[in-house]
Parts: C-alpha cells; sequence; structure tokens
C-alpha cells in the first residue's frame, strides 16, 4: 500500500506545484546588516518587512501574485553587501531589492543594480546624493532633518553652535551640512571635533566645548557605543547646553536614563505619531510578533511603506517589468505610518519631520511638526 | 586647571583599566589578552547589579569576586600548561576573550546596556566645575596602586610574588609555592580588571565588543612599564597627559593614535621602557 499513497502524494505535490505556477511569487530581495554595525537594528527592519507582505498576502497579493522576501546579510559593508547583492540577483532573481543599509554597503550594491537592471528602493536616512536610475530613496536626507533642528534652537535663542562627531562618512556629512545650514540662518559655529568612531574618550572634546562659550551643541556620532559614551561624559562634565542628537533613536534614548533627559532629536518617524495608520501599523506589529516585537523606529518603518510602495507602482505598471515600474514609481503614493509618501522629488520623498525631546520618563514628546520638508536637490538629472 | 585636571584624571583612568593586566604579565610573564572580556565581564557584573535594583557601589565586590572566580578557572584550565609557551597563550587567551565576548552576547544580546551612574553631577574646584566621577577615579586609581605596593612589600604573597618576578627557578628551588603564586596572581590580576570594567561604566556604553577599545592602549602601557607598578603610573601620566595635549591642541583623531605611537618609539629606543624608573 505504500507505493500507491507515494505516488498519490507526489501526484498532489505536482498538481498543487502546478496551480502555483500560474501565480508565481513576486520575490523582494532584502539585503540588510544582520551581523556588524547594523545588527542592533536590522531585526526591526525585517520584521516591518515581514508585517507588509503578511498583510498584503491576505488581502490578495499584487496583480493576484504572492510577495516573498528573500533575505540577505550583507554583513552591513561593502564586501558583504556586493555578495548579497550578487546573490538575490542572479541566483534568487528578485523582482526588486527593498532595503535599508549602511552607506558602504548601498554603494557596494549599485554596481550590481545598475548592470541587472531591478529596481533598488532604499530604506535608510543618509547623508544624501546617491542617484541612479534604478534607485529611489524613501527616508530622509541631512536637509530634512536638520533645519527643524537648527530652527528651533535658533528660536530658542541659540547663536553660537559646538559641533562634536564620529570620523566618517555619515557623521561628517550630517555636520558639514549643519555647520552650512547654521551660518546660513545667521549662527555661527564655535568649534567642530570629531573622534575616531571606535574611540571612546571625549575628554579634550569636551573641555573645549565648556571652553568655547556655545549656546548649543549637535552631535552626530555612531549609533551605539559611541553616542551613548559621548553622553555620559557630557552629562559627568556637568554639560547642561541645549543638546540636539543626530544619531540617537528613540529606543537608544529611553534606555539612557536620566542622561538622555532634554536631548532633541528630529525624525520621520517616532512611535507617538498620533494618526490611524500608526495605531493600526502599531498594533499590528505587536499582535504579530508579541514578545519577539522590536521597537518600530526610523529605520524599519520606511522599509514597511516602500513594500507598500512597490505594491502600488507594479499595480499601475500592471507587471514587475523593471522599465515599467521605475516610471511609475515616483508617482504612486502610500499613507502610512509616517503619512502619505511619494518619492516624487528627484527619487527622494517629502517628508514630515517631527522634533522630539526626550522627557525625564524616557519618553519622547514631540515639540513641533514640520509638515512635508523638502528634501531639495538631490539628484537633478534624474 | 581643566586641562590638568583632564591629564590626571585621564592618567588615572588607564592606570585602573592596565593594572590588572599588568599584574599578570609582571608575575606570570603572560600576556592576558582576555583582558578586554575582563573588562566586559567586569561592566555586565554591573548591569546585572542594575538589574536586580541593588546600588550600584555592590557592582565593585561582585565584578572583583566573579572576575577572580573566572580567572582561576582560566587559569586552571587554559593558562596554566601555557606558560612555558607565552606565545600559544597569547593567542589562547585572544580567543578565550572572543568566547567571552560571544557568551555575553548570548546572555545578554548585542545591544548597548545601561547601568546607573555611581557619582553624577560636578564639583567646583580649581576654579573650575569638574565632573566629580573623574575625580573619584582619580582616588580610586590611587588606591589601586598604594593597595598594590602595600600587597607586594607587606604581604608573604608579595614577597613570594617578587621573588618569582626577579627569579622564577630560583624561587622554585628554594622551595616557594610557584604554582600558587601564580594562580592567585592571576586571580588577584583578573579580579581586579573586572572591578575596573565596573570603574568605567559610568565613562563609557555597555556592549559586549567595550572591552576591545581598552585591550590595546593598556597592552601598550604594559609593554613599556615592564612588571613595575611605579613604572605603569609613570607611563599613564606622560602618555595619559602627551594624550590629552595632543588631543586639546592639534586633532582628536591623533590624540586617539598617540599613546601606541608613544609606546612603540619609546619601546624602540629602550627595550626596558620605563621599567627602569
Amino acid at each position: 500500500m505504500k507505493i500507491p499513497s507515494l505516488i498519490a502524494t507526489v501526484t498532489s505535490v505536482m498538481l498543487a506545484s502546478s496551480a502555483f505556477a500560474a501565480d508565481e511569487p513576486i520575490r523582494i530581495g532584502v539585503p540588510v546588516g544582520l551581523s556588524g554595525a547594523n545588527s542592533v537594528v536590522a531585526p526591526s527592519v525585517v520584521q516591518s518587512a515581514e508585517l507588509a507582505v503578511e498583510e498584503i498576502n491576505a488581502a490578495g497579493g499584487v496583480l493576484g501574485r504572492p510577495l516573498e522576501l528573500v533575505i540577505a546579510d550583507d554583513a552591513s559593508g561593502a564586501a558583504g553587501a556586493q555578495k548579497a547583492f550578487d546573490s538575490l540577483v542572479y541566483q534568487k532573481e528578485v523582482d526588486v531589492l527593498i532595503s535599508m543599509e549602511t552607506s558602504a554597503a548601498r554603494n557596494a550594491g549599485l554596481p550590481v543594480v545598475s548592470r541587472s537592471k531591478v529596481p533598488y528602493i532604499y530604506t535608510s536616512f543618509y547623508e544624501g546624493r546617491s542617484c541612479n536610475p534604478y534607485l529611489f530613496v524613501d527616508a530622509w536626507v541631512p536637509e530634512q532633518q536638520v533645519p527643524p533642528i537648527v530652527d528651533y534652537l535658533n528660536a530658542e535663542g541659540a547663536k553660537t553652535y559646538f559641533l562634536i562627531g564620529s570620523d566618517y562618512s555619515f557623521g561628517r556629512g550630517m555636520l558639514e551640512f549643519a555647520r552650512s545650514y547654521v551660518e546660513s540662518t545667521g549662527g555661527a559655529v564655535v568649534g567642530e571635533e570629531y573622534l575616531p568612531m571606535d574611540g571612546s574618550d571625549w575628554t579634550a572634546i569636551i573641555s573645549k566645548l565648556k571652553a568655547s562659550g556655545a549656546e548649543a551643541m549637535i552631535t552626530s556620532t555612531a549609533g551605539g557605543a559611541p553616542n551613548v559614551a559621548l553622553t555620559k561624559q557630557l552629562r559627568g562634565a556637568g554639560v547642561d547646553l541645549p543638546y540636539a542628537n543626530l544619531a540617537v533613536d528613540e529606543g537608544t534614548a529611553k534606555n539612557m536614563g536620566a542622561d538622555a533627559t532634554g536631548i532633541l532629536i528630529s525624525a520621520s518617524y517616532v512611535t507617538g505619531i498620533d494618526s490611524a495608520e500608526n495605531k493600526a501599523f502599531l498594533d499590528a506589529m505587536a499582535a504579530k510578533f508579541g514578545d519577539e516585537l522590536r521597537t518600530p523606529n526610523d529605520l524599519s518603518v520606511p522599509q514597511y511603506e516602500a513594500i507598500y510602495l512597490y505594491k502600488a507602482a507594479v499595480e499601475k505598471a500592471g507587471s514587475t517589468d523593471t522599465k515599467a515600474v521605475v516610471d511609475v514609481l515616483d508617482d504612486v503614493s502610500f499613507t502610512g505610518p509616517r503619512g502619505t509618501i511619494q518619492m516624487s522629488k528627484q527619487h527622494h520623498a517629502p517628508l514630515t519631520m517631527y522634533l522630539g525631546q526626550v522627557q525625564e520618563d524616557g519618553s519622547v514628546k514631540v515639540v513641533e511638526t514640520f509638515k512635508d520638508v523638502d528634501p531639495g536637490e538631490q539628484c537633478p538629472k534624474l | 586647571m581643566t586641562l590638568l585636571l583632564d591629564i590626571v584624571t585621564t592618567a588615572a583612568i588607564l592606570f585602573i583599566v592596565s593594572a590588572g593586566l599588568l599584574a599578570i604579565f609582571g608575575v606570570l610573564e603572560i600576556v592576558n589578552f582576555a583582558h578586554g572580556a575582563w573588562l566586559t565581564v567586569g561592566a555586565y557584573c554591573a548591569v546585572v547589579t542594575g538589574g536586580l535594583g541593588l546600588s550600584p557601589w555592590l557592582a565593585l565586590p561582585l565584578a572583583f569576586v566573579a572576575g577572580a572566580v573566572l580567572g582561576g578557572v582560566t587559569e586552571r584550565l587554559i593558562v596554566r600548561p601555557l606558560y612555558s609557551r607565552p606565545q600559544d597563550a597569547i593567542l589562547a587567551t585572544w580567543g578565550l576573550g572572543i568566547i567571552i565576548g560571544q557568551l555575553i552576547t548570548l546572555g545578554f544580546g548585542r545591544d548597548v546596556q545601561f547601568t546607573e551612574n555611581l557619582l553624577s553631577g560636578t564639583i567646583h574646584i580649581l576654579g573650575t566645575d569638574y565632573s566629580l566621577y573623574r575625580l573619584f577615579a582619580l582616588a580610586a586609581a590611587v588606591a589601586i596602586g598604594l593597595g598594590f605596593a602595600l600587597l607586594l612589600e607587606g604581604t608573604r604573597l608579595g614577597l613570594s610574588a617578587r621573588a618569582v618576578i626577579m627569579n622564577q627557578s630560583l624561587a622554585r628551588a628554594l622551595g616557594l609555592d610557584t604554582t600558587r603564586i601564580r594562580f592567585v596572581t592571576f586571580m588577584i590580576g583578573t579580579g581586579l580588571t573586572a572591578l575596573a570594567g565596573v570603574l568605567l561604566t559610568p565613562l563609557t556604553s555597555v556592549d559586549p565588543t567595550m572591552g576591545v577599545a581598552w585591550l590595546i592602549g593598556s597592552f601598550m602601557l604594559v609593554m613599556v612599564a615592564g612588571s613595575s607598578f611605579g613604572a605603569l603610573a609613570v607611563a599613564c601620566l606622560v602618555f595619559g597627559g602627551a594624550q590629552v595635549l595632543v588631543s586639546t591642541f592639534i586633532s582628536p583623531i591623533l590624540g586617539g593614535i598617540t599613546v601606541a605611537v608613544l609606546s612603540a618609539l619609546v619601546l624602540r629606543i629602550s627595550s626596558k621602557g620605563f621599567a627602569r624608573v
């Protein structure tokens, strides 16, 4: 009796797979830093991507086809990204790449994108001006993040600024923009200091800050350890100037306790956004992941929205053909936790920015909202 | 004035961080490359103490005991067979450091952990407001230095340890239990290093790789200092001072490599470093 039942099983499997052939899944490649510097945030990005795919598939997929995630570790760097992009594009034959990555990983992956002509939605905030016909970005650039902070500090009466950062492209890029923006609004930068990315001793810089007489400071360190060390040492030295931190996320600020009180952060997403979409999103995340939930943040929410933006583009184009999708990706919009997002400005998106201040109990209070901040001239040739 | 305070407190922190490494290198002639891991273990003792809702000060004795016990196990199982092969010991302790880092990651996750500050706020001293905690670190460094001086000069163990430092085979021939002396010294060294890890928590973030940043600096200082705590204090003052001066007047990026560059230069000129001090 065993042989006939085996044949029956094989037949049913073949039937099942032939039934699926008509609606072969649309594959979404997600190269992301599961190891290395991004490993702290990557799980939250994967979770929000999983939720988007689950929701879309439950509602009937895209053009009648289900979505399928293919996740690859890019090791948060260039070498890993090259391998991840190659394997996703040439072996897994994904239809689109949607991912939050380091700038190094993105730059290493772009040549693969150009060669293979696969649409690529980048969902991490970054230093700006990365331009490629296949690349779209739904997260912020310095032109969107820094002005809210400086405008707020100016209004509070600050005229002299001290800038502190980690010595790498994002840290320097953000502070260079901050310097030019401060100077263009009539303020002065009285000091700008950097420490290597793995540096942990900020003593000399803090003494310079105290001697400079600055009325406000803006910091842009590498996330995680250097940021925490700097904040602890600043507080230990009794620095209580208005303090804007370009690199701290809500979760880290929450955990830092008393040391974080008063820090200003500027983001396109905070969990406290008061909208029906955000509430529904947070509830769905909590229901799906329970105890395993990683707090949604400014890097994971754009990933969620980007998958919906891709869905809208494929539906509008009527196919997953790269040229057709790329042609309409800047025309479609999606209203998600951050509001209505459309990558309409030279492949970048105008975004509503939230200026938050860390309260004594660790929560982040939105002190000011800046509607639809323009990303500026990112890619004039596109 | 701030500059002077920056220099002495930076030197104090360097001294606290390298003292445990020096104790082990001085007596055992083994470079414990798991030094960074013990700093991390100590810092996580502070995390555990905080998690249990205890006073952050209790982390100090807890870390010393945890560090010493782990050190004892390590000495017995890993380091003891390698005394005659110091190069292999470097490799073994380096590997051990990686394993400890991974175990901490498994237990606590990769994320940055947060601890309660031992002391916060500033104090008015020498005409400036200065971090109270850094001044406390200075006092802690002096206490550790004096403690070692007492231990070496005033106790039987210290006498035996000095005998082992001077001539190991002769010490053994005279009937000293060198195995036990090494065992106890290793435990004191690792216990002290874990204690230093707690003392670092108000200054740095606590994460599984936090020790690595301090390892190279301590290693360089110990190479220059040889086996003498006096020499280590001098090395910390000179190199820590240079680091602060370079950071203040030239660039903090160059300041970060000052200790390594100066150590290499000093060893090039005099292979004994500051050990004659």
